[in-house]
């Protein structure tokens, strides 16, 4: 039997394991004293090169390459408008991208042991109305058909493994990240009326019948209500709708973060809300906050998407000036490994990259870029020997430390099939939430790793106390501009909507940025966006 | 006060000293004991303590009525401390089997070594108090008392249980005790009466405790005996789990992760009712595959069939099957199956060598552990029954232990349900064996070419089946669960169910 006679049995296990560890802490002190090597690796954007921009001390192109499209940037934006022009059978197009690998955020490491993310991790259930990602994911086999009701049957092994999420508070983990353990009464009703409040602002919609939080963001309505929610933030909006309770406080402060690298006092109440109700939940017919996820997070999808560019794509290579020039858009490319520079002419050139990096490239986008803000991320992947707590509740996918500086870690190998990992792989994430983004990015790369090695541990001994002896190895990824952050009236401000505009016809633009927060949903639809409008405007040019 | 009475003063604050650390060792020991055993430290160390101080009050109380022979009833219950407080742990270590007698004897003994401690102080007050000024007496006493008891809180966590463990700590802290009483007894040989008959008893009081505390290893492994109610005669920890085999009369039981696994009573119910119904309904069984099943049981009962020309056997513990390849113990319950030149064995992790697997089975026995957590519960999945079929030639069958229909319904359905996703036969059948309980099994047919009351091979010589399938499909009530969810890797639901019914049971 395999589990029934000898249930009782707890009591003598109890003491046995107690009575073993008695034996074995003065062993492990031994090994500790033998002082561990801890490997620390610091990764991260290839910031040194893209800095380079600001001077352009570059060397004059020496080599022309002509050719119809142009894609800057190999982000998930970029990729989506490889696939799309694909799908609208066009196949000359090249992509040039700074990074020797393709994905950006959405980008993976890989050690012995698992592969890991190094920026994006997960992919919500889509809504049903968002047809085109859908069809993406039943072509990459996510999706694997339709039921008889019309909800998608995804991959069982790409959906989050249960037990999917877990938090720590009050010394013990609790099963999902939403605050339970512990709450007053007055705390709980607070919880209930604003998840109710967000079920409204879910299914709200306008005169026109457009859904009031929609993804992609451009469908959602426009209304006065809407930019009245835009313009205050989600602080505001908490303390106007007589929200008082701490676990609420720091439950929305927790979803804001992880959205969109700044907290409650920071971002938009319509981006806040917008992270509860912009997803319908109509995919799944019970499990409505299911994601789909991957060891190594969202580069599963990326790896989906290279296909389309396989022997289109120049890594390494730096665009720095881009010019329209006789009918012809002109890139100047830096090829970072010979050291020379190219000058690409394209029929039309698609901007597949943040605004941060375009005021560079276009002439007077100072000013719109400004408005642009951008959260530096940290990111660290620890490799354990050891990952035992108290175990209150089994280590899940999504591990959340309450009141903690960090949004907790993931664990890389949950999705794995096997039953026994020989060390474990996590990822920790933090987001530099503060007011001051530029001053904090530039600690982000003064500060020296171990800094931010001791920082990661500090924070994960909340409810790991042994992690620091534990860990192996721990990879740094620092991300200077992490993501998107939507600010109050950056969303419905008119900054976005300006440097979205294509330039005379030639210069198009394609960026999560431009919908105003950093998911893949948004990165997806833009690049398909971005492509359909750049060649009906060839059909009518033609 | 010459030079010898100083002596004497010092000798008995020393013992004093040695009285209170020893003393406190033995309610650290006692406290620590409890709350391993009966869980809740905090309550646990609090009623000791609680018990403790209570009853040295009642020894202060007490101490009064002793009036004569005064230093010879100190140098006795130096002894008495020494003896009670050093056995303590042993007591406990044998006792705790039987939880009620536990928790008593155990505020016993806590009450008696308190008790013998609260004497003490009382009683070598009145032995000095003609011989030393009032005020220095009381200072020295409890000068010596609270250092003693500091010593003993800052070792007992950080030197005493790490180095000796808590019965080791118990018996020497005991004979610490005793050689204080011992040299007492050399040291002031003129002042006590009856001196042979004190030193005896010390010196018989010392042995006991030198006796114990060498065999201590063994009565840890005895008391880990009595726990199994069997003795252990083997065991073996592989890096995935703890192998326990114990024997008893006839009886032989192996153990993982303290879960019994057979009894070699009754084994034969099981692992007959496990094999034959699919051997014998398959329309081929050439090509047969084992997962799970290391102790090779099950691959003995297949082996019976003369048309099986191969068996895979694929186990994650290498040091399981190895076990059951080379224990002369073992290699005798499973008649030397996995020597079998037919059987191939891999130590592998079958959800990853299944997906791998580019081999077509006629027969496969699924023969895993108890969904019991979150990774086992993985090889019950949706997706593991969908992957399995990819190994399946035309109307093949699989079988699965599917736990007890009788102690968790919920799970024995749940998994049913989930395998009739997959297959387009399956049914469920259940027989009764003594050591487990009434257990189940779900049974799957890849297609229509057979039935699950065909016979197309039998054996006359089993012990249990009867090839009569119809006899063994029957669930009566109280085995039956409706409105169950099916089981996939992204709700895990069947360790929700296993956990909710094997746990009420615990």
């Amino acid at each position: 039997m395999k589990n029934g006679e000898n249930y009782n049995n707890s009591r003598r296990n109890f003491f046995k394991t107690i009575a073993v560890s008695l034996l074995v802490i003065p062993f492990l002190d031994a090994c500790k004293e033998k002082a561990i090597t801890l490997l620390i690796r610091l990764s991260g954007t290839n910031h040194i090169l893209g800095h380079r921009l600001r001077v352009k001390n570059f060397p004059k192109p020496t080599k022309e390459i002509s050719i119809p499209y142009l894609i800057v940037g190999g982000g998930i934006s970029g990729l989506s408008a490889c696939r799309q022009l694909t799908k609208k059978g066009i196949t000359d197009f090249l992509m040039v991208e700074l990074e020797d690998h393709l994905g950006g955020n959405s980008s993976n490491g890989e050690n012995k042991y698992s592969k890991y993310p190094l920026g994006a991790h997960y992919l919500p259930l889509p809504n049903l109305e968002d047809k085109a990602l859908l069809e993406f994911l039943e072509e990459e086999k996510i999706i694997l058909g339709y039921d008889s009701n019309g909800f998608p049957k995804f991959d069982e092994t790409q959906l989050t493994f249960a037990p999917d999420e877990r938090l720590y508070i009050k010394n013990n983990w609790q099963e999902g990240v939403v605050p339970k353990e512990g709450n007053t009464a007055q705390e709980d009703k607070e919880l209930i009326r604003f998840f109710k409040l967000m079920d409204d602002f879910r299914i709200k919609k306008d005169e026109q019948g457009k859904y009031w939080f929609m993804i992609p963001l451009a469908d959602s309505s426009e209304n006065k209500d809407v930019k009245e929610l835009d313009s205050i933030t989600m602080k505001e909006w908490f303390d106007r709708n007589h929200f008082t309770s701490k676990p609420l406080y720091n439950y929305i402060d927790y979803c804001c973060k992880d959205d969109f690298g700044l907290g409650i006092e920071y971002v938009s109440a319509y981006a806040g809300i917008h992270y509860f109700a912009g997803r319908k939940q109509n995919a799944s017919k019970d499990k409505h906050d299911s994601v789909l996820t991957w060891p190594e997070g969202n580069s599963r999808l990326t790896h989906h998407l290279q296909k389309y560019v396989k022997g289109k794509s120049l890594k390494n290579h730096l665009v720095y000036e881009i010019e329209n020039h006789n009918n012809k858009a002109v890139a100047k490319v830096f090829d970072n490994k010979t050291k020379t520079s190219i000058a690409i002419i394209a029929d039309k050139i698609l901007l597949a990259t943040p605004q941060f990096v375009n005021q560079y490239l276009l002439e007077n986008r100072k000013g719109l870029a400004s408005h642009f803000h951008y959260t530096p991320w940290l990111l660290a992947t620890l490799v354990v020997s050891d990952l035992t707590d108290n175990g209150s509740f089994p280590l899940c996918w999504d591990n959340v430390i309450y009141g903690s500086k960090g949004l907790g870690y993931v664990y890389d190998q949950h999705q794995s099939l096997q039953q026994v990992q020989d060390k474990k792989v996590i990822t920790y994430y933090y987001s530099f939430s503060s007011s001051d983004l530029k001053k904090t990015r530039r600690e982000l790369y003064k500060k020296p790793k171990e800094y931010w090695k001791q920082m990661v541990f500090d924070d994960l001994k909340i409810a790991h106390p042994a992690i620091e002896s534990a860990t192996e190895n721990i990879e740094i990824h620092l991300l200077g501009h992490g993501m998107i952050s939507p600010v109050p009236n950056f969303i419905y401000g008119k900054a976005k909507k300006e440097a979205s505009q294509p330039i005379a016809d030639k210069i198009y633009f394609a960026h999560s940025d431009l919908s105003g927060i950093s998911i893949f949903e948004e990165a997806f639809y833009q690049g398909i966006n971005a492509v359909n409008s750049m060649i009906d405007e060839t059909a009518l040019d033609s | 006060m010459g030079k010898k009475f100083l002596k004497f003063e010092y000798l008995l604050l020393f013992a004093v000293f040695t009285i209170a650390t020893c003393g406190l060792v033995y309610e650290l020991v006692a406290g620590t004991l409890a709350s391993y055993l009966l869980g809740d430290s905090v309550k646990q160390f609090s009623f000791i303590i609680g018990v403790y101080l209570f009853s040295m009050g009642i020894g202060s109380y007490f101490s009064k009525f002793l009036t004569k022979n005064l230093l010879n009833t100190f140098v006795e219950i130096e002894i008495l401390v020494g003896l009670i407080g050093g056995l303590s742990s042993v007591i406990l270590f044998l006792l705790f089997e039987s939880i009620y007698s536990f928790q008593f004897i155990l505020y016993f003994l806590v009450f008696i070594t308190g008790c013998l401690v609260g004497l003490e102080i009382p009683l070598l007050m009145n032995i000095l108090k003609d011989k030393v000024e009032f005020r220095d007496l009381v200072s020295n006493v409890f000068t010596f008392d609270y250092i003693g008891a500091l010593l003993a809180s800052i070792l007992f966590p950080l030197i005493l249980v790490p180095k000796l463990g808590i019965m080791g700590t118990s018996l020497f802290f005991g004979m610490i005790n005793v050689s204080i009483a011992i040299a007492l007894c050399y040291l002031l040989k003129n002042e006590l009466k009856k001196i042979h008959l004190l030193r005896s008893k010390a010196i018989l009081s010392f042995l006991i405790l030198l006796v114990v505390f060498i065999f201590s290893d063994k009565i840890l492994s005895f008391s880990e005996g009595k726990l199994y109610g069997e003795n252990i005669i083997y065991t073996n920890t592989t890096p995935y789990q703890r192998i326990v085999l114990t024997h008893n009369k006839s009886d032989y039981r192996l153990y993982l992760n303290n879960n019994l696994q057979f009894s070699s009573a009754d084994e034969y119910r099981y692992h007959e009712a496990l094999v034959h119904p699919a051997l014998s309904m398959a329309k081929n069984v050439t090509n047969v595959l084992v997962l799970g099943g290391g102790d090779g049981l099950a691959v003995r009962e297949i082996l019976k069939y003369k048309d099986v020309k191969k068996i895979t056997l694929v186990d994650l513990d290498e040091g399981m099957t190895n076990m059951f390849k080379t224990n002369t113990i073992l290699t005798g319950f499973n008649k030397n199956s996995l020597n079998n030149p037919k059987v191939s064995v891999f130590n592998k992790d079958a959800y990853i060598w299944a997906k791998n697997c580019s081999e077509k089975f006629d027969v496969v026995i699924v023969d895993f552990p108890d969904p019991s957590n979150y990774s086992l519960g993985k090889l019950y999945s949706l997706n593991f029954y969908a992957t399995i079929q990819q190994l399946l030639k035309p109307d093949a069958v699989v079988v699965i232990q599917t736990t007890s229909p009788y102690f968790a319904p919920k799970s024995f359905w749940c998994i049913n349900k989930t395998v009739m996703q997959v297959f387009p036969q399956v049914d469920a059948y259940h027989a009764y064996v003594p050591s487990f309980g009434e257990w189940g099994f779900t049974i799957a047919i890849n297609g229509f070419g057979t039935t699950f009351n065909t016979v197309n091979r039998k054996l006359n010589n089993l012990r249990f089946y009867n090839y009569q399938f119809d006899k063994f499909n029957y669930f009566s009530q109280d085995m039956i669960s409706k409105d169950i969810e099916i089981n996939r890797l992204d709700n895990q639901i069947l360790v929700r169910y296993f956990d909710e019914e094997w746990g009420k049971l615990q």
